[in-house]
């Protein structure tokens, strides 16, 4: 499966009577896209405002995020079985505004999401700071029951998402990248010498405001499976977790994997990528055993000398990774974990809630118990309302001048369990 | 199945009452239904759920619903699912050490119910739940 991805570089967002790109700046109709969200009969407001890099904006609490994406050539559509119909994805030609962003925040639960800063000293812990975002305020119907205004958050992000990216049809990309992975015995046969290599990628799956949709499939449905990476690209995973805001995996995340991206680069000169086996983080013990020694079956089957695992999410998911970390082991496969850690605030407690002695290699994507300043900013996005209770906020964080302090975790993709992020820990 | 739901979530014994049996008891707190649990497990239960499940920290929502049976559904190693309570019971003070549960209004308190109610549907309506 061969995808081209055709990037176009987005410096700047503008709002504008229409949506198109010119000159690096992306122009969207403010309108258009009010009129598209509340077309959702769960949704009573939607205000779309921007937010660029360096400026004094906060946005909070943040939802989603999406990096819009058009299928110019290939089958299928972006988002399979969300927005799009079902198709396989994958391959042909795809456009991406890169540097642009749809966010979606708005308040769903008392407990909420996350923050977006983007300027000043917490700028830094989030990429979200870098890109200029087109954000969608959500406010619910009355009465609207929770289950029915995350769903409808979801989609009022991916139908923005879509709507923008339609901008980038017929552009001429700036860069085009091209991936791909042929079928198995032919990968295999393409680079003898080299180690074959896998990727174990765990969605969260547990329940309400934690759940990840495959092809529109409820993941925690699903047992595991084999996906061709270029997949992911075009939008065949979505997310439908927002509890926790620091290492949720967020749809621009699924399509911007830095595990399939960098796994990509090193493709054909130190590893060969075979391709990604996808399992889920369910509640049910009966489940985690089934899918972990199907994990290690397809290790096996797939004939993979190692693999990379990454986990969504902390607790239950961590009890996962290791079933999963010690099967493939025993498969007789190489492994190597990434995730975060949560080891207190002095950093000296266990940093997972489970291990075992196979998971003796892990990469680490930084802690979220770290203390952090918020000074003020001009411009909110959204609402500071409910900071006290966010994840990482506590009693008495807030401020009266609009500063507050809270931990780590409260940023969007700041310990982010892919690598997606610039914090990691190192042993000495 | 002979299977028990410990829980301090009122909707969970709502929801499911006379499904299975509920030992909900509205005084406990989360580290008591982790500890109830434990008691279970010495009696001889099987854990058919994750203590810890959801990414909400136990300093962060108050309420906790674990389901046990008295037979195993899957073939885990001998004391696995003492490993696994003694380590979230573990988690548990260490969060509480780094920062205590809030006093949480009551709207807010209401969703963390949801999203315990929401951990045990997925369970709930396994099939494998309706072994007999």
């Amino acid at each position: 499966m061969k995808l081209e991805l055709g990037k176009i570089y987005i410096s700047d967002v503008q709002f504008a009577e229409k949506t198109y790109v010119e000159n690096g700046t992306l122009y969207v109709c403010k309108a258009e896209i009010e009129r598209l969200v509340l077309e959702d009969e769960r949704l009573a407001g939607a205000r779309v405002e921007l937010a660029r890099p360096g400026e004094s904006v906060r946005i909070s609490p943040v939802k989603d995020v999406i990096e819009p994406r058009v299928k110019v050539e290939g089958g299928g559509d972006i988002f399979p079985g969300v927005i799009g119909k079902v198709g396989q994805v994958g391959e042909g030609r795809t456009h991406a505004l890169v540097g642009a962003t749809v966010i979606t925040c708005g308040k769903i639960v008392g407990f909420q999401e996350g923050v977006i800063d983007m300027s000043g000293p917490t700028a830094k812990y989030t990429p979200f700071s870098q890109t200029n975002n087109v954000c969608v305020v959500i406010e619910p119907a009355e009465g609207l029951e929770t289950h029915d205004y995350e769903a409808a958050g979801r989609m009022a992000g991916l139908k923005t998402a879509v709507y923008v990216a339609e901008a980038a049809r017929d552009l001429t990309p700036d860069e085009v990248v091209t991936y791909e992975t042929k079928p198995l015995p032919m990968q295999i046969a393409q680079y003898p010498e080299l180690p074959k290599i896998g990727y174990v990628h765990m969605l969260q799956s547990q329940g309400l405001l934690h759940d990840t949709y495959y092809y529109g499939v409820d993941a925690k449905k699903f047992v595991p499976t084999i996906m061709y990476p270029t997949e992911i690209m075009d939008g065949a995973i979505v997310s439908g977790n927002c509890v926790a805001p620091c290492d949720k995996v967020t749809t621009y995340h699924h399509l911007n994997n830095p595990v399939i991206e960098d796994l990509y680069r090193h493709h054909g000169k130190d590893l060969n990528f075979v391709g990604v086996i996808l399992t889920n983080e369910n509640v049910f013990l009966a489940d985690k055993e089934r899918h972990s020694d199907m994990v290690a079956k397809l290790a096996e089957f797939l004939g993979l000398d190692g693999l990379l695992i990454t986990e969504e999410g902390y607790g239950n998911p961590d009890t996962d990774l290791m079933m999963n970390c010690k099967k493939v082991a025993r498969a007789g496969v190489k492994v190597v974990i990434i995730t975060d850690e949560f080891p207190g605030r002095d950093g000296k407690s266990y940093s997972l809630a489970d291990a075992v002695p196979e998971a003796d290699t892990m990469v680490s994507c930084g802690q979220g118990n770290l203390i952090v300043h918020f000074p003020p900013m001009d411009r909110l996005i959204g609402t500071m309302d409910y900071v006290e209770s966010q994840i990482g906020g506590y009693a008495g964080c807030m401020n009266e001048d609009g500063s507050f302090d809270a931990e780590l975790q409260i940023i969007i993709a700041s310990t982010i369990a892919n690598g997606f992020n610039k914090l990691a820990a190192r042993t000495y | 199945m002979k299977g028990v739901m410990v829980t301090n979530n009122y909707r969970c014994l709502e929801k499911w009452e006379g499904r299975l049996r509920i030992d909900y008891n509205k005084e406990w707190g989360y580290l008591d239904v982790l500890l109830a649990t434990r008691d279970y497990i010495h009696r001889g239960y099987f854990l058919l759920t994750h203590p810890l499940a959801g990414s909400v920290k136990p300093n962060q929502t108050p309420f906790k619903s674990v389901i046990l049976a008295e037979e195993s559904l899957e073939g885990a190693e001998e004391f696995r699912d003492l490993a696994l309570i003694e380590e979230s019971i573990e988690a548990y003070r260490k969060f509480m050490k780094n920062r205590p549960l809030p006093g949480w209004p009551e709207q807010t308190a209401e969703d963390f119910r949801t999203i315990d109610l929401s951990l045990m549907e997925g369970v709930m309506s396994n099939p494998m739940m309706n072994r007999r």
